[in-house]
C-alpha cells in the first residue's frame, strides 16, 4: 500500500510539474518572432514569418553561412527562394532544431549545410537544454522574466515578421587576410566528434524522410578551413552519398581576393565575397534543374519588395 | 565520451546519479557496495580520465602502509609482553621510531605528489625571479602538470587515515575495497567534505537499503544546492569576472560591490555544491560531515573558520595545530612564556607558531600564488590579533557598560566579521597580490557613487533585475539561516506538512531554478570554484 501511495504521489507530482512547466513555457515563449518580443536569433527565425511552403533552399550553419550566402541575389538571378537559418557559433544540436523548425511550415527541396559547424564541439549539457526547449520553451526563454508584459499573459503566438535579407548578414567592411595558403594538400583527415556524426546522421535522415537533398558546402575561409577538414567532409559525404562542394578549392569558379573579400582577416567573407559565392551557388542551383523560377508568381510578390529594399541598402 | 566537470552538469544529475540510485535500489547489499565503488570510478574517470591512476595509487599505497603500520604495532604489542617492565619504554620507542619512518615516507609520498603537481610551477617561477633579482644567470624551465580533480581533497583524507592508524585511533583496514570506497566515493571526491575514515568508511561499506525519507530529504537538499549555485553564484559570475578581470577600469564603489558579490558567490557556490554532495550521499543513506554552519552569523574570525569549510579547518587542527602545539619544543616554550607573560599571553606564543603553520598551509592549500599566501597570513593575523586584544576588549566594554551578549553588540560583531571576511576574499579572488592591493586601495582613494547614480553599475554584467534576484535569494537564505540558528530543522518541519504544502514548496524551488537559473544563452557554465583547489 505504501509503495502504491508513493508511486501515485510521484506520478501526481511529476504531472503537476509538467503542467506548470507547460504553462510557464506558454508565458515565456515570444508571442512574435521579433526582437522586441524576446525572440532569439531573429534573422534566422525570420523564416517562421515566411508564407507556408514558399522556401526552396534552406541554408544551415554558423556565421560562415550567413556571411557567405545572400538569398536576395539568388532570387534576383534565378527566382529561387533561399533562407539562411545560420546563427553565430551554431552547434549541430541547434542546427537540428533549426532544421525541424524550418520544416514545420516549409518544404525546401534543398538543404545546404555549411560545414564549419561539423567541427564545432557540442556541449552535451547545452544540447540537452536545446532538446528540452523544443518541448518546454521555458528552458530556452526563461530569462524573459525580465521583460514580460501583459501581452505575454494574454496574447496568442503568431509569427508575422520576416527578414528582408532572408537571414544574410550584410557587412561591407574589409580587413584583409595575410594568408591564402590554407588549402595545402594533405592526406591527413581531421577527426569529427562522435556526437557530431550522430547529429549529421540525424540531419541526413530527416532530409531524406522529407524529400530534401542535403548538400555539404564549405565556404571560403582562411581561418576556419583546411585540407584536413576537406578530407573529413569528403569522406563523410561519400559515406552518406551527399554532394559536397568545397569552394576553398574552386578558386577559378569563386575567385576570392583575400585582400578585398573578407571582413576579418579571412575568418568570414564580406559582402563582395558573399556576392562571388552566391553567384556560383545560383549557377549551381540552376544547373540542378530541381527548382522553379518564382519571379513572375504573384504569390511571391513580397520577395520582389524585399529585393528592392536589399538593393537600396547594398547600393549605398 | 561521457565527460563532465561539475556536479551540476546534466551528465551527473540526469545520468550518473539516477542510474546509480536505480541500480542501488534493486540490488542486494553486497552488490550495492560494488555499485557505489563502480560509479565512483566511472565518475572519476569522467572528470579526470587517465589521471584516475593517481587515485588508485593513493588508495593502494595507504592500504599497504596502513597494514605495515598495523603489523609494527602488533609486533610491538606482542614483544612488549615478553620483556621486563623496565625495558618496555625503550622497546616501545624503538617501534615508534620504526613507525615514524613509515609515516614519514607515507607523508612525503602523498604530500610530495601534491606539492610537485600543484606547487612546482609556482616555486620555479619565484626561484627564477630570485635569480634574476640577484643577477644569477640561471633560468629554470617552468613545468606544467595536469592535476587530477579532487587531489587536494583525497590526499588529505589519505593522510588523515594514515595518521589515525599511526595514533591507533582506528585499526588499519585490511579490506582494500572499503578503503577504496572511502577514498573515492563519488559525491565527495571533487570538493569534499574531507571525511575521516572513522566517520564514513563503515557507513559507506554497509551500503544501507534505499529509504524513501533519505531519497526525498536528499533530493530536497540537492534542489536547495542547485538554487544557491545556479540562481545566485552563477548569476554573479559575469559581474565578478568583468570587475576582477579589468579592475583598473572600475572605481572603489564598484570594487567594493564586486568584493561583496564574490564573497556571496564563493559561499553560494561552495555551500551549494556541499548541499548537492551531502544530498547525493543522503540518498544512499550515507551521512557526510557538514562543511558549513551559516558562517556569516559568526561574531569573530575564529568562529567564522569553525563554520566555514569545517572539515578542512578540523583537519588542520587535528593534524597540524595539535601535533605542533603538543610537540616537546613548543610545550617547553609554553611553560617558559607562561611564567613570564602570564596565563593569557603565555600560551599564545607557542600557539601563534602553530597557528602560523596552519594558516600557511591553509593559504597554500587553496592555490599556488602569493595572493593565497596573503589570504592565509591575513586570517592568521586577524585570529592572533583577536586573541591578543581580547582582554583589553573585555575591560573596555566593561568600562563602557556594554553588554557583550546584547543584540546590538552581537550584530556589530557579525557585521565587522563579515567585512573582514570580504576583504580577505578580495585578495583571494584578485588576479594576483598586486591586483588585490590595488583594488583594496581603490576602495579608499577612488570611491564614488557615480556609477550608481547614472545606473552604469547595472551594465557591468548584471542588470538591476539580476541584482534584485540575488538580493531576494539572499533574503530567503538569511531567513532560513535564522531558523536554523534557532535550532529548527526545516526539512523535518516541512515533511510534517500536508502533501499540498510540500508539493507547493518543491514546485517553487524547481521553478525558481528553471526560471531564475543562470544557464542557457548569455551565460557560460561556471565550474565549481573549490574543484579548482
Amino acid at each position: 500500500m505504501t509503495y502504491l501511495k508513493r508511486g501515485v504521489s510521484v506520478v501526481l507530482f511529476l504531472a503537476g510539474l509538467f503542467v506548470l512547466l507547460q504553462g510557464f513555457s506558454y508565458l515565456f515563449q515570444p508571442k512574435n518572432n521579433m526582437k522586441e518580443f524576446g525572440m532569439e536569433n531573429v534573422c534566422a527565425n525570420g523564416i517562421l514569418g515566411e508564407k507556408e511552403n514558399t522556401i526552396d533552399v534552406l541554408v544551415l550553419g554558423d556565421s560562415e553561412s550567413y556571411s557567405s550566402i545572400t538569398p536576395m541575389q539568388i532570387w534576383k538571378e534565378t527566382g529561387y527562394t533561399t533562407y539562411v537559418c545560420g546563427t553565430g557559433g551554431q552547434p549541430l544540436d541547434y542546427t537540428v532544431t533549426m532544421l525541424h523548425r524550418a520544416f514545420e511550415h516549409q518544404t525546401p527541396k534543398i538543404v545546404i549545410l555549411e560545414t564549419n559547424a561539423i567541427f564545432r564541439k557540442v556541449s552535451p549539457a547545452k544540447a540537452a537544454i536545446t532538446k528540452l526547449s523544443t518541448y518546454l520553451p521555458v528552458f530556452q526563454y526563461h530569462n524573459r522574466w525580465k521583460s514580460l508584459n501583459w501581452n505575454d499573459f494574454t496574447g496568442s503566438i503568431k509569427f508575422t515578421w520576416t527578414d528582408d535579407y532572408k537571414g544574410y548578414h550584410y557587412d561591407k567592411r574589409t580587413v584583409p587576410s595575410k594568408r591564402n595558403d590554407h588549402m595545402k594538400p594533405t592526406e591527413v583527415v581531421a577527426s569529427i566528434e562522435k556526437l557530431n556524426l550522430q547529429y549529421i546522421s540525424q540531419i541526413h535522415s530527416f532530409c531524406e524522410e522529407n524529400g530534401a537533398q542535403l548538400i555539404f558546402l564549405s565556404t571560403p575561409s582562411t581561418v576556419n578551413w583546411n585540407y584536413k577538414r576537406h578530407n573529413a567532409v569528403q569522406e563523410l559525404a561519400s559515406q552518406l552519398q551527399c554532394e559536397y562542394i568545397d569552394l576553398n578549392l574552386m578558386t577559378k569558379e569563386v575567385p576570392i581576393d583575400w585582400k578585398k573579400d573578407t571582413r576579418d582577416k579571412g575568418d568570414h567573407l564580406n559582402h563582395s565575397g558573399a556576392v562571388k559565392v552566391t553567384r556560383y551557388l545560383s549557377q549551381y542551383l540552376q544547373e540542378k534543374q530541381l527548382l522553379i523560377d518564382h519571379r513572375e508568381d504573384q504569390a511571391y510578390a513580397k520577395w520582389n519588395d524585399s529585393l528592392k529594399k536589399y538593393e537600396s541598402i547594398i547600393k549605398k | 565520451m561521457f565527460t563532465f566537470n561539475s556536479y551540476f552538469s546534466i551528465q551527473y544529475l540526469a545520468l550518473l546519479l539516477p542510474f546509480t540510485v536505480a541500480l542501488y535500489a534493486f540490488l542486494p547489499q553486497k552488490a550495492r557496495r560494488v555499485v557505489l565503488l563502480g560509479s565512483s570510478y566511472v565518475f572519476f574517470w569522467a572528470i579526470s580520465g587517465k589521471l584516475i591512476a593517481y587515485l588508485l595509487f593513493s588508495t593502494l599505497s595507504i592500504h599497504h602502509i596502513g597494514l605495515w603500520l598495523a603489523s609494527i604495532q602488533d609486533e610491538c604489542d606482542r614483544t612488549v609482553q615478553t620483556v621486563p617492565k623496565e625495558s618496555r619504554k625503550e622497546l616501545k620507542a624503538r617501534f615508534l621510531s620504526k613507525q615514524r619512518v613509515f609515516m614519514g615516507f607515507a607523508v612525503i609520498l602523498h604530500i610530495g605528489i601534491l606539492l610537485v603537481l600543484k606547487y612546482t610551477p609556482f616555486f620555479t617561477s619565484n626561484l627564477n625571479s630570485l635569480f634574476k633579482l640577484f643577477q644569477i644567470p640561471i633560468e629554470m624551465e617552468i613545468p606544467s602538470f595536469v592535476l587530477p580533480i579532487g587531489i587536494s581533497f583525497y590526499t588529505l583524507q589519505a593522510v588523515s587515515y594514515l595518521f589515525d592508524v599511526y595514533r591507533r585511533k582506528i585499526p588499519a583496514d585490511r579490506n582494500l575495497f572499503r578503503l577504496a570506497l572511502f577514498m573515492g566515493f563519488f559525491p565527495q571526491i571533487m570538493e569534499g567534505p574531507i571525511c575521516r575514515y572513522s566517520d564514513t568508511a563503515q557507513n559507506l561499506w554497509e551500503a544501507p537499503k534505499l529509504q524513501w525519507h533519505n531519497l526525498t530529504f536528499g533530493m530536497q537538499r540537492i534542489l536547495f544546492g542547485m538554487m544557491k549555485k545556479m540562481v545566485v553564484a552563477d548569476r554573479l559570475n559575469l559581474f565578478i569576472q568583468n570587475v576582477f578581470g579589468a579592475y583598473e577600469s572600475y572605481d572603489g564603489f564598484v570594487t567594493a560591490i564586486a568584493m561583496v558579490c564574490y564573497t556571496i558567490q564563493l559561499y553560494m557556490d561552495f555551500s551549494g555544491t556541499m548541499d548537492l554532495v551531502i544530498g547525493s550521499a543522503q540518498i544512499f543513506g550515507v551521512r557526510l560531515p557538514e562543511n558549513f554552519q551559516r558562517p556569516f552569523f559568526s561574531r569573530t574570525i575564529s568562529e567564522f573558520w569553525k563554520r566555514w569549510h569545517i572539515t578542512l579547518g578540523t583537519w588542520f587542527k587535528d593534524y597540524i595545530f595539535y601535533p605542533l602545539s603538543m610537540s616537546k619544543p613548543l610545550k617547553k616554550l609554553t611553560s617558559r612564556s607562561r611564567k613570564r607573560l602570564g596565563n593569557h599571553f603565555g600560551p599564545l606564543v607557542s600557539g601563534s607558531i602553530a597557528l602560523f603553520c596552519v594558516w600557511l598551509c591553509n593559504g597554500l592549500w587553496h592555490g599556488a600564488g602569493w595572493n593565497y599566501l596573503f589570504f592565509g597570513m591575513y586570517h592568521f593575523a586577524l585570529i592572533l590579533c583577536g586573541s591578543l586584544i581580547e582582554p583589553f576588549v573585555i575591560r573596555l566594554t566593561g568600562a563602557l557598560h556594554i553588554r557583550r551578549d546584547s543584540l546590538p553588540y552581537r550584530i556589530m560583531q557579525i557585521i565587522r566579521t563579515g567585512i573582514l571576511v570580504c576583504i580577505g576574499e578580495l585578495f583571494f579572488r584578485a588576479e594576483g597580490l598586486r591586483a588585490g592591493l590595488t583594488m583594496f586601495q581603490k576602495m579608499f582613494t577612488d570611491f564614488s557613487l557615480a556609477t550608481f547614480h547614472d545606473r552604469t553599475l547595472f551594465s557591468f554584467g548584471m542588470d538591476k533585475f539580476d541584482f534584485l534576484v540575488v538580493f531576494l535569494a539572499m533574503v530567503l537564505i538569511f531567513i532560513i539561516g535564522i531558523w536554523q540558528e534557532k535550532g529548527k530543522v526545516i526539512r523535518k518541519q516541512l515533511s510534517a506538512k500536508p502533501v499540498a504544502v510540500r508539493f507547493a514548496v518543491y514546485y517553487l524551488l524547481i521553478l525558481a531554478i528553471v526560471i531564475f537559473g543562470a544557464y542557457g544563452a548569455g551565460y557560460i557554465p561556471v565550474d565549481p570554484i573549490y574543484a579548482g583547489f
